[in-house]
């Protein structure tokens, strides 16, 4: 049966990627393969680490870059990531030094923070109410 | 701290929802029933307590509820329930007692919804969490 078993987010640096997904966001880094000059790196939720994997893929393509450049220009999200309490994990971001675009707020049946990942992207984070 | 001018983004984000068609009180008295959810999960529940919790009819809290999440409740409430068992068994619970913790009365049930929802029987899902981990 087919499933999901990736999602990716583009980054310039692949290093500097993994090193903010994991030790800011807390992700944990589950793969690592060289492809030419870069690698298929990946990471995973701490709570569903045999789940959908989070490739860090390298921002290579110059048409995509403009895309990228587009959605960060107009502070729209790459993707969005679930988290149990957006408050706290605003108030343990910025005390690491995060930056956020757009400080927790309500949309509905959830509340959203948008943070930048320092890589080329903004990132929402969402917790459902 | 946030930038002080509003993005792109997060203009939309106002539009569409601080003036959408929802009331507030709608969002928070569907809030209620989920919390009701997450509170008594490990036992029965039915329609009608949820229905209760939210201060509704049966007939408008099923509307609201999927118009809001776009899911039926009892849907909302099996997917929580194996939220919760994904989370035991990964602590390496016996399946047997994750299944009446998260409020499956029969097994046979349990692990056919598990293995639904997930790809993976529950001894399996358990398995293949532990190869992860090693």
């Amino acid at each position: 049966m087919i499933r999901i078993y990736a999602t990716s987010v583009p980054v310039e640096d692949q290093d500097k990627a993994l090193d903010f997904y994991t030790n800011m966001l807390g992700f944990i880094k589950k793969t690592e393969v060289p492809v030419g000059e870069y690698k298929w790196l990946t990471v995973v939720s701490p709570l569903e680490q045999s789940g959908v994997e989070l490739l860090l893929e390298p921002m290579a393509f110059e048409p995509a870059k403009v895309y990228q450049q587009a959605l960060k220009e107009a502070g729209i999200p790459w993707t969005s990531f679930a988290v149990d309490d957006v408050e706290a994990e605003y108030k343990r971001l910025t005390e690491l030094g995060v930056e956020f675009s757009m400080a927790p707020k309500e949309a509905g049946t959830v509340k959203i923070a948008v943070l930048d990942d320092t890589c080329g992207n903004y990132i929402q984070l969402m917790q459902e109410l | 701290m946030p930038n002080k001018t509003k993005t792109f983004y997060e203009s939309e984000v106002e539009r569409l929802y601080d003036d959408g068609p929802i009331r507030p009180e709608q969002y928070a008295q569907v809030r209620q029933s989920k919390a009701f959810m997450e509170k008594f999960y490990p036992k029965k529940i039915e329609l009608d307590d949820l229905a209760k919790a939210a201060f509704m009819s049966r007939f408008h809290y099923v509307r609201t509820f999927q118009r809001l999440y776009g899911l039926t409740p009892r849907t909302y409430l099996r997917d929580l329930r194996i939220s919760k068992a994904k989370r035991l068994i990964s602590q390496g619970l016996p399946i047997t007692q994750v299944c009446f913790d998260i409020g499956y009365e029969s097994l046979p049930t349990f692990s056919s919804v598990f293995k639904k929802c997930t790809g993976y029987t529950p001894r399996d899902y358990y398995r293949f969490n532990k190869s992860n981990l090693e």
